[in-house]
């Protein structure tokens, strides 16, 4: 079943650019990475789902009912984390859990609790005097104390070190392999690619990119070097296509693969092949392709 | 209304609802001393003088040369700048906390982002705002009393004459109120919010006080809300002034009903 479902989504600010012709969909139980550039309109599309603004065209849904009319009733079952978070300097974390609480008629103490003494988070000390970093951890308690279907959260580890971002995707696999579903906004690729099955990259307010990761990797580069026996005539060999070389010395070949690694085990079957390096597929490069602006380069 | 929010906005209302109370307070008791005590003084020297008539004339809405008694000085504490200064202050604090406070400080997504509609929010807000109201109102009288209580029992106006100026106060208090609101519900930035609300305000205070000296205005001053808020005649007739309750809070109402309308129906962008 899909739980979140945008069509044709376009919001525009005036002049300024917004979202264009947004469409995909999340299934329940997924880890859904949304990734793109600052500004690229990732934010839009999640103020959107939120209903903090009404579409100027397309639909957005989420657990099949409008994110505009029915967004009291959604929001009754989803965690939103937004970027750059902003909570009320007078409370503490216990002040915080009881207020939110409150709002939503359960009592999110005994959860709130247990996900502190798992992010190391005291929750006696006031936002006032918390760092960034625990302002950071106390939105992730407020997010995920209630247990929600539907995780929705804006670059959540933009100010959690390491260990902590750790202890994130740990969380956040426990909650999806229980069938919720996780939304995680990013623009960095390398978080999203531990802990995502699927991502969308929306560069310039459209989609660019919405498939697996698996799709991904193989349709990104990697590095090869091809060392061939010593009197191999190498300069008579044909390069395949899926071969980009960028070094031909001697025996020696350097380069990137498009592609599959088996179409060039395949090429390579039965030729006087010494050593064959494969490095990881290169998403890297990808994404920074998938990044560039429109009439630059594309992937 | 929802109980978590409610108790939200009263943690971040009533700091300065104490505040601001506190000072209204002080300022309600002096005024309600010092006025009456010195009223023979004032009235022997200080209104023999077409000036100071005038000044008196247009804070009080009404031509005083034939009202000079007690009431005029009781009803002076209703009308005093620095009462009405306090008063609105306290309106322009409480009502421009939502949407516009809350988009500015950056916590509306998480406000919003809770299982609440806007209509619930509005409403959680305007419950507390009024509360507070209350007792801020509450306390100008406290105030008006304790100075009282220094004068001598024949001084003092009856609290039967007092109650319908202390309402017909808290009327002007919500319209003040409601036009924060509207103003509020169109804004993202709560300064520019309350700077619109107070140039809004100066305009309607001097349109009323300036009305008093230049009669062109007399045709346009009813849309001063202040032209409604006439204590001095309660104070003299001891008569309910219905009427002009009536069209405070319907300013106040009408107002407020917009800028729900306007907030639950706008975008909202922290960005």
């Amino acid at each position: 079943m899909s739980l979140i479902h945008l069509e044709n989504l376009t919001r525009g600010y005036g002049r300024r650019r917004g979202v264009e012709g947004v469409s995909l969909s999340v299934a329940e139980g997924e880890l859904f990475g949304f990734l793109g550039p600052n500004g690229a309109g990732k934010t839009t599309v999640i103020r959107v789902l939120l209903g903090f603004l009404r579409p100027s065209g397309g639909a957005a849904r989420i657990f099949g009912k409008d994110c505009w009319r029915d967004s009291k009733a959604i929001k009754q079952d989803i965690g939103y984390l937004p970027s750059n978070l902003r909570l009320s300097s007078w409370m503490n974390g216990a002040s915080a859990l009881s207020i939110f609480g409150s709002v939503r008629g359960r009592d999110l103490a005994g959860p709130g609790r247990d996900l502190a003494d798992r992010f190391d988070l005291d929750l006696r000390v006031k936002v006032r005097d918390m760092s960034l970093g625990m302002r950071q951890k106390l939105g992730l308690i407020l997010t995920l104390a209630h247990a929600p279907r539907l995780l929705v959260l804006d670059e959540p580890t933009s100010a959690l070190d390491p260990l902590m971002q750790r202890a994130l995707q740990d969380l956040l696999r426990e909650r999806a392999a229980a069938g919720h579903t996780v939304f995680f906004s990013s623009h960095s690729l390398g978080e999203v690619e531990q802990l995502c099955d699927r991502v969308a990259i929306v560069r310039e307010g459209q989609l660019v990119a919405n498939e697996s990761l698996a799709a991904l990797r193989n349709r990104a580069g990697h590095d090869v070097v091809i060392r061939w026996r010593d009197g191999t005539d190498t300069q008579s060999l044909a390069v395949p296509e899926f071969l980009r070389l960028t070094r031909r010395e001697g025996t020696v070949w350097q380069g990137t693969l498009d592609g599959p690694a088996h179409q060039l085990v395949d090429f390579l079957a039965g030729q006087a092949v010494e050593e064959l390096s494969i490095g990881r597929p290169d998403l890297e490069s990808l994404f920074g392709r998938f990044y560039q602006k429109s009439g630059e380069a594309r992937p | 209304m929802n109980r978590g929010l409610v108790r939200r906005a009263f943690y971040e209302m009533w700091p300065s609802t104490l505040l601001l109370g506190l000072v209204l307070m002080g300022v309600e008791a002096a005024l309600a001393y010092v006025l009456p005590t010195f009223s023979t003084q004032i009235s022997a020297d200080w209104l023999q003088m077409e000036f100071v008539r005038n000044i008196m004339q247009a804070m009080l809405g009404t031509d005083v040369s034939d009202r000079i008694g007690p009431h005029l000085f009781h009803a002076m504490a209703w009308v005093h700048p620095v009462v009405l200064a306090l008063t609105w202050a306290h309106a322009l604090i409480c009502c421009t906390r939502v949407p516009a406070g809350e988009v500015d400080n950056g916590t509306a997504d998480v406000l919003l982002g809770l299982p609440v509609s806007r209509w619930n929010v509005f409403l959680s807000e305007t419950f507390v705002w009024l509360i507070c109201g209350v007792a801020m109102i509450a306390v100008a009288l406290a105030g008006n009393l304790l100075g009282g209580l220094a004068l001598a029992p024949e001084q003092r106006p009856a609290l039967a004459l007092v109650v319908p100026v202390l309402i017909n106060f808290f009327c002007l208090y919500t319209a003040v109120g409601g036009i924060t609101w509207l103003i509020s519900a169109f804004s993202s930035r709560r300064g520019r919010a309350m700077t619109i609300v107070f140039l809004i305000l100066l305009v309607l205070f001097l349109l009323h006080y300036l009305a008093q000296f230049w009669s062109p205005l007399q045709n346009i001053v009813f849309l001063s809300p202040l032209h409604y808020h006439r204590p001095v005649d309660i104070l003299n007739s001891g008569v309910w002034p219905w009427g002009d309750m009536a069209v405070l809070s319907c300013i106040g109402g009408l107002t407020w009903l917009a800028a729900g309308f306007v907030f639950a129906r706008r975008d909202l962008c922290t960005v």
